[in-house]
């Protein structure tokens, strides 16, 4: 996907004409956007291009106005079923299970298709190679749309993204006066655009309203920190849920399971599991190395920071990409911008 | 062929089992729909069994004991008498035929007895044909609906929190000056603007703490971790907590509960004019609250309660209304709706004081009552589960559903038990020091029914 690219162009087209092509496309294909489902704002299949949270359009949101789960969820879902055992006396059966339907993701911020990217890292660069994250990913396109603004609780510029990023999305939109330019950023995504129809155009300024930066600690400078009193200070009002977990684009723990389907029938399942939960860490016999809440808060601020880029290899790029999420849904506040920000003082 | 219904009945090893046996003796008939599963005592049939039979699709439960009276060890079935009609309360709530699930006494020597509930309970299900309470994950799709009955919003009246601020910080001061407590639990703004939780353990840090309209966090929480005694260590010094009057109930509830000694907290209770919800209107537990002034409190911080509105609608008992006025299948597609959106990510469990098992009984990993998976009928399960563990211990803070990352309204279910367990028992949670009066047992209050 790389020389064709050079030759790549940007189309200008109205909101009637991005309904009417995102119509087509879900008429044909499964087309996931943000949608307004009971109160929350969520990426979840529609099926028609009415049924997109359009920015403006649709009330306020009870958060920011991005979907409360990242688009992880598309890729690793909650829970995945890796094969099916099917035993019928002494016979065992095993069926695969893999995902193999062609799925178009409308609505992807730069934050969310850079944190599916750092999956990559894990799922696909790193063997053994994951199947299952592997066939959503070559099955899956996504339509990105530059922010202009950053929310309340963004931060992205600050962990070196931005708003309108395209590098990792197969189509990209920039807003532009109530108009769209369209950009082909893959030859997947080409492949999609209706080059034909639209009105050519130059990809223009694309500008957003940046907000303050704040200094976020360099990667080898966490291991210092590890012993500090601060994370007991700090993880006092921490709850030990999951929630910071779950939204997150990047947090990717799994627990796998076999569990009954009915008599006779079994799955071997997947599931989201989070360092934050007590059990994570049990080991046999009853020892859990992570007892204390510290420890656990500590190891989530670690693995982004410090453990995911230096065991997979990222550079100097973090695993967090600054969408906010965790800030919002906490139920106690802890606010991940403020510790980076009291680490980078206490250094 | 026609529709056979499949039937699990918990019958008690005593009575109802030997019952069942003393038909089979008398060849007397029975439906060969059901199937007996041996437990010990009626009271060991946990809500968890009675859904893991429905979720593996079982059409009916029938759940039989011994007489009230009868009972092999006392009072086990006291607790089946107490607990199944709020579980079935809780199911119908859901969307389950009540007819569905049946507890009855059975004893040892009436054969004929069994044999009658047994057909009775197997024709009435058969009346109500196949169940449709599991669902099929690669085949349902979900549809989310929203109660029309719609919340009434009302504005957050301007309040003055300068005197509620400084009161706090004057009597936490004193208190850890004095050595009266160790530690202050109360509310702080962070850089950010916002309101939390926060932890003072010096006379000087209680500059940080703060009143405001956006004080909802539950902080009673913390008290059994911080409390807690270990090997080998002083226990801890007492702690003063600032509390709402909702949170000064949950203060009695774990008393009630032996999590602590009345003597290890201070409360510091705060008159309360309501809190606000994050679009700045009155939060739905406040509009429905009846108390300005904390239950439990050992230093009052009274500030102007003038403002304070009692009682202005009745938002949650209007969506209860509405629920029960809808069909099963339309109370089953609503929840399911709701369920759908969960992540399982425990927050609700997490911030409520009330959950505090030290390993949660959905997330053991040797518990067979329910997957780990964050499917739909596991999500259902762990809900129910939850509302039925809080039924007559829930104080009705409803951090449960300001916790929910995902808006599910989890703070109806456990309004509905409130109202089940205020009917049968008379029994408001928190406002003695009395245990939920579903673990206790019967004492002539329990109408049948």
């Amino acid at each position: 996907m790389s020389k064709s690219i050079a030759e790549k162009k940007h189309w200008l087209i109205s909101q009637t004409e991005l309904e009417s092509w995102l119509d087509g496309i879900a008429n044909a294909r499964t087309l996931i956007a943000p949608r307004q489902v009971s109160g929350i704002m969520r990426f979840c299949q529609v099926e028609k291009s009415d049924e997109i949270a359009w920015h403006g359009k649709t009330q306020k949101t009870k958060l920011a106005s991005r979907p409360v789960m990242s688009i992880k969820e598309i890729f690793f879902p909650p829970t995945e079923r890796m094969f099916k055992i099917k035993k019928n006396r002494q016979e065992i059966h095993l069926e695969e299970t893999y995902p193999d339907w062609e799925t178009i993701v409308f609505g992807v911020r730069p934050c969310d298709a850079r944190g599916v990217k750092l999956l990559d890292a894990l799922f696909l660069d790193t063997n053994p190679v994951d199947s299952f994250f592997a066939r959503r990913r070559g099955n899956t396109t996504l339509i990105g749309l530059a922010c202009k603004d950053l929310g309340p609780t963004c931060f992205c510029t600050s962990v070196g993204g931005t708003p309108n990023d395209s590098h990792d999305m197969d189509i990209m939109l920039y807003e532009k006066d109530g108009d769209y330019v369209v950009e082909a950023v893959t030859e997947k995504g080409r492949f999609l655009i209706l080059s034909g129809e639209w009105k050519e155009t130059d990809l223009g300024s694309r500008q957003f309203n940046d907000k303050e930066h704040f200094p976020v600690p360099e990667k080898g400078r966490w291991p210092e920190h590890f012993n500090d009193e601060y994370w007991s200070r700090i993880s006092e009002r921490c709850l030990s849920c999951r929630a910071c977990a779950y939204v997150c684009p990047t947090c990717r723990c799994f627990s796998v399971r076999d569990e009954i389907i009915k008599p006779g029938e079994f799955e071997r399942i997947r599931c989201w599991d989070s360092c934050a939960g007590e059990n994570y860490r049990r080991v046999a016999g009853g020892h859990k190395p992570r007892a204390e809440k510290s420890e656990r808060l500590r190891n989530r601020f670690f693995c982004k920071f410090y453990y995911y880029p230096e065991q997979y290899g990222l550079g100097t790029s973090s695993a967090c990409t600054g969408c906010g999420r965790c800030i919002d849904v906490c139920p106690a506040g802890v606010d991940i911008t403020e510790v980076l920000m009291d680490l980078e003082k206490s250094a | 062929m026609s529709y056979e219904p499949r039937i699990i009945a918990f019958l008690c090893t005593w009575c109802s089992y030997t019952g069942a046996d003393t038909a089979g003796i008398a060849r007397i008939k029975s439906p060969a729909n059901i199937r007996a599963i041996r437990v010990p005592c009626s009271g060991r049939v946990s809500p968890e069994l009675v859904m893991s039979a429905f979720n593996q699709g079982a059409d009916g439960v029938l759940v039989l004991g011994c007489h009230i009276g009868e009972c092999h060890y006392d009072t086990g079935n006291h607790r089946a008498a107490k607990r199944l009609p709020i579980l079935r309360s809780l199911l119908a709530f859901t969307g389950l035929e009540p007819e569905r699930l049946r507890l009855d006494w059975v004893s040892a020597s009436e054969g004929e007895r069994f044999s009658k509930i047994a057909i009775e309970f197997t024709e009435a299900v058969r009346s109500l044909g196949p169940i449709h309470w599991r669902v099929d994950p690669d085949e349902r799709k979900i549809v989310c609906k929203s109660l029309t009955a719609v919340q009434e919003i009302l504005p957050y009246p301007e309040t003055n929190c300068a005197a509620k601020t400084d009161a706090i910080r004057q009597k936490a001061r004193e208190l850890l000056v004095n050595g009266q407590v160790g530690c202050v639990i109360g509310y702080e703004t962070s850089q950010r603007g916002r309101t939390r939780p926060t932890f003072v353990y010096s006379p000087e840090e209680t500059d940080r703490l703060v009143w405001n309209p956006d004080c909802s966090n539950n902080l009673t929480t913390y008290l059994p971790a911080k409390l807690q005694l270990k090997k080998g260590k002083e226990p801890p010094k007492p702690i003063a907590v600032v509390v709402k009057p909702c949170d000064s109930k949950s203060i009695n509830v774990m008393l009630a509960e032996n999590h602590f000694q009345r003597n290890q907290v201070h409360a510091l209770g705060v008159a309360c004019e309501g809190i606000r919800d994050s679009e700045g209107n009155m939060q739905v537990r406040c509009v429905n609250c009846q108390e300005a002034v904390p239950i439990v409190c050992d230093t009052l911080i009274s500030g102007d309660t003038s403002s304070f509105i009692p009682r202005l609608s009745s938002y949650a008992k209007e969506e209860i209304s509405e629920l029960h006025n809808a069909t099963p299948a339309e109370r089953m597609e609503f929840w399911l709706g709701q369920f759908d959106h969960c992540i399982r990510c425990y927050a609700c469990r997490q911030a409520c004081p009330m959950c505090n098992c030290l390993v949660c009984l959905y997330e053991s990993d040797n518990s067979t009552f329910i997957g780990l998976g964050i499917g739909l009928n596991e999500k259902r399960t762990f809900h129910l589960g939850r509302a039925y563990h809080l039924a007559g211990r829930c104080v009705g803070c409803n951090e449960c559903e300001r916790a929910c990352p995902m808006g599910i309204p989890i703070g109806l279910l456990n309004q509905k038990l409130a109202e089940e367990i205020e009917a049968a028992f008379d029994h408001h949670a928190g406002l003695t020091v009395s245990p939920s009066p579903i673990v206790t047992i019967l004492s002539g209050e329990y109408k049948e029914g």
